[in-house]
């Protein structure tokens, strides 16, 4: 028993808690839980809890269902949103297999490979997400109208806005949580909300992100709304994305600075962007995991759907913010396609996978794109060499099972069946009649 | 130097004269004795026995010393000192300088260097502070004063930078800042030790003192150091309490004279009376950090003097990308979480250094704890195991020879073993706890978990190679850990550690006995405790206690140390020659089956093979006599059920294990002519048979034994294994026809036959590509004697069959080989066999491309080939038409082998497997290759004759050359089936199991995929080998699904 088991065993005594719940995430970014007794918690941590992992998506293959979740005593939280007295604490667990290695199934374990890959090479990764999403009001029934909680938009300060008091209890519910929050505001769709998380490395940060999005809705539920992560939930509105800046550093000092060059843009930045200029394409699968991300993706207003880099270009896919001058521990890139619904242990780990191959191969940078590359034609287009993402799930399924990158990344493992799961959505989804055809058709035909 | 006449009243000339007092390079030494300044200098008599030449002769190197004393007798200013010291009796206080100065001039070109760049360190040499045993306190008080900081204060600063070179209260003259002084008082000190260390009359002897005066230099230095940086940042870092542990050398106090000194940082904030903290912790760490960083700075930077060394803070925790200085608090918090097993190991050594004394004090004792439980951890074993293969990891080629650190038998080597030995009894003992090796070392003899000889001679090893390290580096102060490569540089080696009179070649050969010696008493130390007391070869040998001794089973891998230590017991009990025998192997194989997968399994069929094999006299001699067959052995035995219980079989095979070229295979001809004596002296069909068939088993057994060994490759061990199966098929017919005759009343003659029997090998039998467990598939044919009566020779024909069959497949003591027709013309509706004409008629009228396909591995083996009428040669003409159509293969066909191919991967995976691990029908597996191979060549073989070839590796090459396929569509094709193929095989030597539902499939428990990746010896770890194959047959599934369906 380690100190910090030990501080979670008194803290669990001397605040009364009656629940521990263990989460862990499956191979879709879904969040588990599992509860315990204080009773079973030091049985816990010295033995982790045994469950049937066949259960759950992609966490193991039928004939060898069983798992061990080792809780993690380092992010011990007790969850604000259950109460004061008789609360409930909440951990993170690894998953392991009955031997005691690391779960190839676990998409924490992924991220952590990937990014002890990119230690062995001096760097450590940290990214800062931008995550948006909307509020709805609580519908009647699932097929009932979509309703927003109000028409605001873009940093709109709405008088009694109802989103600005649930900004404020989300917020001040995280940081109770220990994550701090950079930056909120009203997003241009009405009852769009963004949150953003400070910037952590990448870890923290998908830890994080598990934690915001049941965070966002515990307190959507308590204030008699609910919200949702879906990535494009309007045809005509603008669609919910995860902006992500994302930073290497060796040491101490940003790897992206470099001072006096173009955009105070070093080489190992270029080569980074380079990286994820080459295989955006396939880890398209992975950061855009849905049939409803590619509407999101090629919705128009701003939505990444060409693969360039620019310089404040709000249509580049990479883009490279504006440096603020003596910040150069700042330098950062953003890549703009990810959207909220990622399983973002993963997204991070084939990002990273990606600009570090860059790095690796020496990538070259082509031109960055000044123009709204939304307003080129096509022919201009395959002029300046700027190729779309995929334009479905289908077509991101089909690049990615052809990446090397993605599947020694995901290892072999998740990477099929990550690939399974997403044909499986695709066929579902091919097979539906939506009611856009009963419309366009059905009186006409 | 004039001629005078020595005692014996030779005319002495003066080449004579160097010669005698020891030089080599005689003409440039007599060139430089007449140098005019070094003349002016020499006293009278320099020349004579007891002289300056005779002072100059007993160094390391007198050409060597001489040259830089000429130097010296150069300098104005070292000039008076030089008279003084050249004019001195030998046994004068003066002499003890002279010898030393002479010793360091012969030994070490830097030092003479600095000598000559500082003539007053001359004085140093005479002073009579020799530098060893002294008080580590009074070295870092030097140190401090070097740098005008007050030794009794808590938290020493050095005095600030001097405007003008004389301020007042500045220390030292020459020194323009304090980092320079410091390094001046620092080489000062190091002469004092190196001057006392070449002089000393006995190395060895010496050698602990010499580490432990330069760890303790280290020690002031970096005390020193801190002293400085304090005085470069405001406030003089009061905020923080900083503390400097020693690691590696530096902690076990028995530093080099040159290498890093390996430290790791602990800081706290300071706190006031009322013990509450002045700063906060980040404020505080930002101190900690700065004073850190400058203080390496002081020590390694670049100034007017010479950097130390190196500061190395890379042990700590996270390593580089960790921060340079952390609480008490977060290294404890990194130890309980993160931290791996090696760095437990490093954590051993930590001794606080320098800086605040009692946080390093606490820090220790925090940390302690960590360190002797460290044995308990999971995976401890396989973490040992992996250290362990890192320190043997061969160094690189060209260093081989010369590696006195690294290697099998370095110093790395011996202190490896030293403090896995702590970690393992330390948590029980705390009186094996000391950081020093040699210190350790003592501790763990004194309290029996080593044997006192044992850990004397390996002691002594130590301090010779510790001692050769110093002496190689001195002469440049260089960090290397290489011998020179010179005559002449081993010779002043050679001389310098008291092996006078002897030269380059016998420090050569003690060096590599010394090797030797260490690799021999690694196991001795190791393992030979573990035999039981009445079982050890002397009165002084050691045995452990039983608690002991089950540590140190489990430490290395045995899961069950108590039926480990009743093994061991049952083999060396009792007085017989045996158990004599068995003490003397036993220790050393006790560390071999801690290599395979299975050490217990492997040490109890050891155990059943000798119970077996013990009064056969050539047995343990055999074992004993060759270091190999005890290796290969024991390999087998704990990595290997299939051949550990092979060899239980037939305990006679052990003797192939002494010499390699016995494990390869015995070729077809030999084979045949073993079968032919076999049968020629047989009478009866039921007991040839068995004979076959046992030679079969034999030569399983030794194609496994050499594919495990490493002796024959993947390619090689299934040809043997075919080859082995053609030879129970060639006799099986003929014993089967000698049956058949018999029981139709034909008479013993073969002339008597009605017809001609032709047995064609099909499937992997036809490729050669059999493995252990394979059926033999094969097609029977015959012809008719033009005179015969056709019902007769159908009815002989069919009956030779059905016995050859029977004889190889029959239930019996040696292992059967099912001999399975199903591949023949309408399956197993169609009749067994069938003539010539008739197969013929079918294959012209009725082949489908399934069948074409099929007779692509069509080999003709057993009958009537090579003889006047050769059927094989007839049937290949009939076949050869369809299996390689001119033409190609049209567009109907094509598709219909696709159609086939789809078919068979969802009709024939056996219900509820993971496609993915399947390895003959799986994705990417042997069949997907497979099908590949074979649709090229019905395609192409018509034009391309290097495709005609019943195997796929050969047809694969084929087809690259021809251009069929790209070079690495053939490469991801080619790694997929020879990784699936070794797998298969690796899954009978390592299970014992000859076919089962589990046979083709990939396992997925960790402990079998860890049993074959040892086997297959590619990758560490279960996991990766898991990784390794589905990545694999990835891509070769690609590459099958472009070239077969045609897909982009």
């Amino acid at each position: 028993m380690d100190r910090q088991q030990e501080f979670v065993l008194r803290t669990v005594e001397e605040r009364d808690i009656r629940f521990i719940r263990l989460w862990f995430t499956d191979v879709l970014g879904v969040l588990k839980s599992v509860a315990v007794a204080p009773a079973e918690l030091e049985q816990a941590f010295v033995e982790g809890i045994g469950f049937d992992g066949s259960a759950i998506e992609g966490l193991t293959r039928v004939y060898e269902a069983d798992m061990i979740a080792k809780p993690d005593p380092t992010t011990f939280q007790v969850l604000p949103w259950r109460g004061e007295r008789h609360g409930t604490g909440r951990m993170f667990c690894d998953l392991l297999t009955p031997e005691g290695e690391p779960s190839r199934a676990d998409s924490r374990n992924v991220l952590k490979r990937t990014l002890a890959k990119a230690g062995d090479k001096g760097f450590t990764f940290y990214t800062h997400p931008e995550v948006e999403f909307y509020l709805f009001n609580q519908m009647g029934s699932s097929d009932g109208p979509l309703v927003p909680v109000d028409e605001g938009g873009y940093f709109d300060h709405l008088a009694r806005g109802s989103t600005h008091d649930f900004r404020r209890a989300a917020i001040s519910m995280l940081e109770s949580m220990g994550i701090s929050v950079e930056f909120s505001h009203h997003e241009a769709g009405p009852g769009q909300n963004e949150i953003d998380l400070r910037y952590a490395d990448a870890l923290t940060t998908a830890d994080n992100l598990m934690t915001f999005r049941t965070v966002v809705k515990e307190v959507a539920l308590e204030q008699g709304v609910f919200a949702s992560f879906m990535p494009k939930p309007f045809a005509d509105k603008p669609g919910s994305g995860m902006h992500t800046h994302m930073s290497l550093f060796e040491e101490d000092s940003n790897a992206f600075h470099e001072p006096g060059a173009q955009f105070e843009l070093s080489k190992t930045g270029r080569q980074f962007i380079a990286g994820l200029l080459v295989h955006a394409g396939e880890i398209t699968a992975v950061t855009n995991q849905h049939v409803n991300s590619y509407k999101r993706l090629w919705g128009g207003s701003e939505a990444p759907s060409y693969i360039c880099w620019g310089h404040n270009n709000r249509s580049a896919l990479v883009r490279v913010p504006m440096y603020k001058p003596g910040k150069g521990n700042s330098s950062r890139i953003e890549y703009r396609a990810l959207d909220s619904a990622a399983n973002p242990y993963l997204a991070f780990a084939v990002l990273l996978a990606a600009g570090m191959k860059g790095i690796e191969e020496g990538y070259e940078l082509p031109e960055a794109t000044e123009d709204d590359v939304w307003e080129l034609t096509g022919a201009e287009r395959r002029a300046l060499g700027i190729a779309p993402l995929p334009e479905s799930l289908d077509e991101a399924i089909e690049l990615m099972e052809s990446s090397e990158l993605v599947a020694e990344t995901l290892g072999e493992h998740v990477f099929d069946y990550v690939l399974k799961n997403k044909r499986n959505e695709w066929d579902a989804y091919r097979a539906q009649v939506t009611p856009y055809e009963l419309k366009t058709s059905l009186q006409f035909l | 130097m004039s001629p005078t006449t020595s005692g014996t009243g030779r005319p002495q000339t003066p080449t004579r004269r160097l010669l005698r007092a020891g030089f080599a390079d005689l003409t440039r030494s007599a060139t430089l004795w007449q140098d005019a300044e070094l003349q002016r200098r020499l006293p009278a008599d320099a020349g004579g026995d007891d002289g300056v030449l005779q002072a100059l002769g007993v160094t390391a190197d007198p050409d060597l010393a001489l040259l830089h004393l000429v130097r010296l007798a150069s300098v104005p200013a070292a000039q008076q000192t030089v008279e003084r010291l050249l004019a001195a009796d030998q046994r004068s206080g003066e002499g003890v300088a002279r010898g030393r100065l002479m010793a360091v001039l012969g030994a070490s070109t830097a030092l003479a260097d600095e000598i000559v760049r500082r003539p007053a360190l001359l004085d140093v040499l005479g002073d009579g502070d020799g530098g060893l045993g002294a008080d580590p306190r009074d070295v870092r008080a030097e140190l401090l004063r070097a740098v005008g900081a007050d030794p009794e204060s808590a938290d020493p600063v050095a005095a600030l930078e001097p405007e003008g070179a004389d301020a007042p209260g500045w220390p030292d003259r020459d020194a323009p800042t304090a980092t320079d002084a410091l390094r001046r008082a620092y080489r000062e000190r190091l002469l004092r030790i190196a001057a006392t260390d070449l002089t000393a009359p006995d190395p060895s002897a010496t050698l602990p003192d010499v580490g432990a005066a330069l760890a303790d230099l280290a020690a002031g230095a970096l005390e020193a150091a801190l002293a400085v940086a304090r005085s470069q940042i405001p406030d003089h870092g009061a905020g923080a309490r900083l503390a400097v542990i020693g690691m590696g050398k530096t902690g076990g106090r028995e530093l080099n004279y040159v290498s890093d000194v390996d430290v790791v940082y602990v800081c706290e904030p300071a706190t006031d009376e009322a013990g509450e903290p002045v700063l906060d912790e980040s404020a505080a760490m930002r101190i900690g950090t700065q004073l850190a960083t400058r203080l390496q700075k002081v020590c390694g930077g670049t100034s007017l003097e010479p950097a130390l060394w190196e500061v190395d803070a890379a042990l700590r925790p996270e390593g580089k990308q960790g921060p340079l200085v952390r609480t008490l608090a977060s290294h404890v918090a990194y130890y309980e979480r993160w931290a791996q097993t090696w760095e437990f190991q490093a954590l051993l050594k930590a001794r606080p250094v320098a800086g605040d004394a009692a946080l390093g004090a606490a820090y220790r004792e925090a940390v302690d704890p960590f360190v002797w439980a460290a044995a308990n951890r999971d995976h401890f074993v396989e973490d040992a195991q992996a250290m362990r293969r890192r320190v043997e990891a061969h160094v690189p080629n060209a260093e081989a020879d010369r590696q006195i650190k690294l290697g099998k038998g370095g110093l790395r080597d011996v202190e490896f073993t030293v403090q896995l030995l702590q970690l393992v009894h330390g948590r029980t003992d705390d009186a094996i706890h000391d950081g020093n090796t040699l210190a350790g070392l003592s501790a763990l003899a004194a309290g029996g978990y080593v044997g006192r000889e044992h850990a004397l001679r390996m002691g002594a090893c130590y301090r010779f190679l510790r001692s050769l390290e110093h002496r190689v580096q001195l002469f440049g102060l260089k960090r290397t850990h290489l011998l020179p490569t010179e005559d002449e540089d081993l010779r002043r080696l050679a001389r310098s550690l008291g092996m006078r009179g002897q030269g380059a070649e016998d420090l050569r050969q003690r060096w590599r006995a010394t090797r030797r010696e260490v690799r021999a008493l690694h196991e001795a130390v190791f393992y030979r405790p573990l035999l039981p007391a009445w079982a050890q070869l002397s009165e002084d040998e050691l045995s452990l206690a039983p608690d002991a001794a089950r540590a140190r089973f489990a430490a290395i891998g045995y899961r069950d140390p108590d039926g480990a230590m009743r093994h061991v017991v049952a083999l060396t009990e009792g007085t017989s020659r045996r158990a004599k025998l068995q003490r003397q192997l036993l220790p050393v194989m006790l560390g071999w089956f801690a290599e395979g997968s299975d050490p217990d399994a492997g040490l109890l069929d050891f155990r059943k093979l000798s119970e077996n094999l013990g009064a056969t006299p050539w047995y343990l001699r055999l074992l004993r006599d060759s270091g190999n067959a005890a290796y290969h052995l024991a390999h087998l035995l704990s990595s290997s059920r299939y051949l550990a219980e092979a060899l239980a079989r037939s305990p006679e095979s052990v003797q192939w294990l002494a010499d390699t070229s016995r494990l390869e295979p015995r070729g077809p001809e030999r084979l045949a002519a073993e079968a032919d004596a076999v049968l020629t002296r047989a009478d009866d069909p039921g007991p040839a048979a068995t004979r076959l068939r046992a030679l079969r088993r034999r030569e399983l057994a030794r194609t496994g034994a050499g594919e495990v060994l490493g002796v024959l490759g993947p390619v090689q061990a299934q040809a043997a294994i075919s080859d082995a199966a053609d030879m129970v098929v060639v006799g099986g017919l003929r014993v089967a026809e000698f049956a058949a005759r018999d029981q139709m009343g034909l008479g013993p003659d073969p002339a008597a036959n009605p017809t001609r029997m032709l047995v064609v090998a099909m499937g992997r039998l036809g490729g050669r590509e059999m493995g252990y467990g394979s059926d033999a598939d094969v097609l029977f044919v015959h012809d008719p004697l033009p005179d015969a009566d056709p019902e007769q020779a159908k009815a002989f024909a069919e009956l030779t069959a059905r016995t050859l069959q029977k004889l190889l497949s029959a239930v019996g003591p040696e292992p059967p080989l099912p001999v399975d027709a199903d591949l023949r013309p309408e399956g197993r509706q169609g009749p067994l066999v069938r003539t010539m004409a008739s197969y013929t008629e079918y294959y012209e009228r009725w082949a489908s491309v399934w069948e074409q396909q099929a007779l692509l591995r069509a080999r003709p083996v057993a009958g009537a080939t090579g003889t006047a009428v050769d059927l094989a040669e007839r049937f290949d003409a009939v076949v050869d038409p369809l299996r390689y159509p001119p033409g190609g293969l049209a567009e109907p066909k094509l598709r219909e082998v696709r159609r086939i191919k789809a078919r068979v991967e969802s009709e024939r995976l056996p219900r509820g497997t993971d496609p993915s691990r399947h390895l003959k029908l799986g994705r990417g597996g042997v069949s997907d290759v497979e099908w590949t191979v074979q649709l090229l060549q019905l395609q192409h073989a018509h034009e391309v004759p290097g495709l005609r070839t019943t195997e796929t590796v050969a047809a694969l090459a084929a087809a690259e050359g021809a251009g069929l396929v790209e070079a690495e569509e053939a490469e991801c094709l080619l790694d997929a089936w020879l990784l699936a193929s070794r797998l298969r095989s690796a899954l009978v030597l390592w299970s014992g199991k000859v076919g089962g539902l589990r046979a083709d499939v990939l396992p997925a428990d960790a402990w079998a995929l860890t049993g074959l990746a040892r086997l297959l010896g590619d990758v560490d770890t279960g996991q990766e080998l898991e990784e390794l194959y589905l990545r694999t047959a990835r891509r070769a599934r690609t590459v099958m699904e472009r070239l077969v369906y045609g897909d982009d």
